[in-house]
């Protein structure tokens, strides 16, 4: 395709649209942009598990990248694209039992955020699951009405399998 | 426009459209991207109900049931569509390449200069000023940013200084990071 055909309006013939791009799962960004990410080795150990074609392209189009970039002096600051900090703190789900009332009790969920579940998806999972009121109720906090924990150990593996049973842990009674 | 932008912060309240709306949208949409016509019905199906998205500094931004976010727009300008249905769809906006060297800077949100649309690995269509553009790279594939003109094509090769397009959605901004809003 010729640089005047590139820009050359309306669909094409012989594409059928929408046509599918892929995008990098380490950056997002369509594969051939992933070069100007500053995380680039990531996002090549990433299409090397993944899509090891495209992979050999990659390969082939930079023979001495490292060198180069050695080279040259590099300081934030100019057309540096920062990388989005992912919060990789400790993945870990709490449990804990508050007190409702006299004789009543609530559980309190947190730290579901970390394994990037819908809190309100969840919240109205448990709701179903148990029979009982479930709300959303803080930035990373989810209120069962009901005691359940010994349940819960249960249903979020089962749930979600990436959270392991070990993951869970229980803080005992806490005051609200 | 969306450097600083994050999905929790900025988005105050998401609402369902009101079918006349929709029609409304549909039309203008039809008449800036007349490219569209044959795609129409599958971007925006008509039994399909869209919903806008407001957010801080009067951005709107549409979305269809499945939650994909599609076209954008700042006060009452033009939609713009997201890069993302842009990919899908990659032919009904004029399109400006920019060469090499630029692509890192329009990656991290800077507005175009003109000689990166000038210098030999760069390529315009003919547009007068204020056209949505698709920003894209010498040797690249797909788009890699959304802006708006802010010369005529002409005028950017005449006076080869300052801002040519106004960079409005690029790649891994807050709008890209978005996640489809259910």
């Amino acid at each position: 395709m010729s640089v005047e055909d590139k820009l050359k309006q309306g669909p094409r013939d012989g594409i059928s649209y929408p046509m599918q791009v892929v995008y990098c799962g380490n950056c997002s960004m369509p594969i051939e942009y992933c070069e100007y990410y500053p995380e680039y080795e990531k996002c090549k150990q990433w299409l090397e598990v993944n899509l090891p074609s495209e992979f050999e392209k990659v390969k082939i189009g930079d023979d001495n990248p490292v060198e180069e970039e050695k080279k040259r002096q590099k300081r934030g600051g100019k057309g540096m694209i920062k990388t989005k900090k992912k919060e990789d703190g400790p993945k870990q789900v709490y449990v804990s039992r508050a007190p409702r009332g006299k004789k009543k009790s609530v559980t309190v969920v947190t730290g579901l955020n970390s394994f990037d579940i819908d809190l309100k998806v969840a919240a109205k999972f448990f709701g179903t699951k148990f029979a009982c009121g479930s709300s959303v109720t803080g930035d990373d906090e989810i209120v069962i009405q009901g005691d359940v924990k010994d349940d819960l150990f249960d249903v979020i593996p089962e749930k979600w399998p990436e959270i392991d049973e070990d993951l869970i842990e229980y803080l005992g009674d806490q005051k609200r | 426009m969306f450097k600083k932008f994050d999905e929790k912060d900025n988005v105050s309240s998401v609402l369902q459209l009101k079918s006349s709306v929709q029609k409304a949208i549909r039309v203008k949409l039809l008449e800036s991207y007349p490219h569209l016509e044959n795609f129409i019905d599958v971007v925006l199906p008509k039994k399909d109900s869209l919903r806008i998205i407001k957010c801080h500094d009067h951005i709107e931004i549409i979305v269809n049931s499945n939650g994909e976010l599609l076209f954008f727009r700042q006060r009452d300008s033009q939609w713009m569509p997201t890069l993302k249905l842009f990919h899908k769809y990659p032919f009904f906006l004029p399109m400006h390449q920019v060469d090499k060297g630029a692509i890192r800077f329009v990656l991290s949100g800077a507005n175009v200069m003109c000689p990166g649309l000038t210098s030999p690995g760069a390529k315009m269509t003919d547009v007068p000023t204020d056209t949505v553009v698709a920003i894209m790279a010498e040797g690249k594939e797909h788009a890699l940013a959304i802006g708006k003109t802010a010369l005529s094509s002409d005028d950017i090769a005449k006076v080869n200084k300052g801002i040519g397009i106004e960079n409005c959605h690029y790649l891994n901004d807050g709008l890209w990071q978005m996640k489809p809003v259910k």
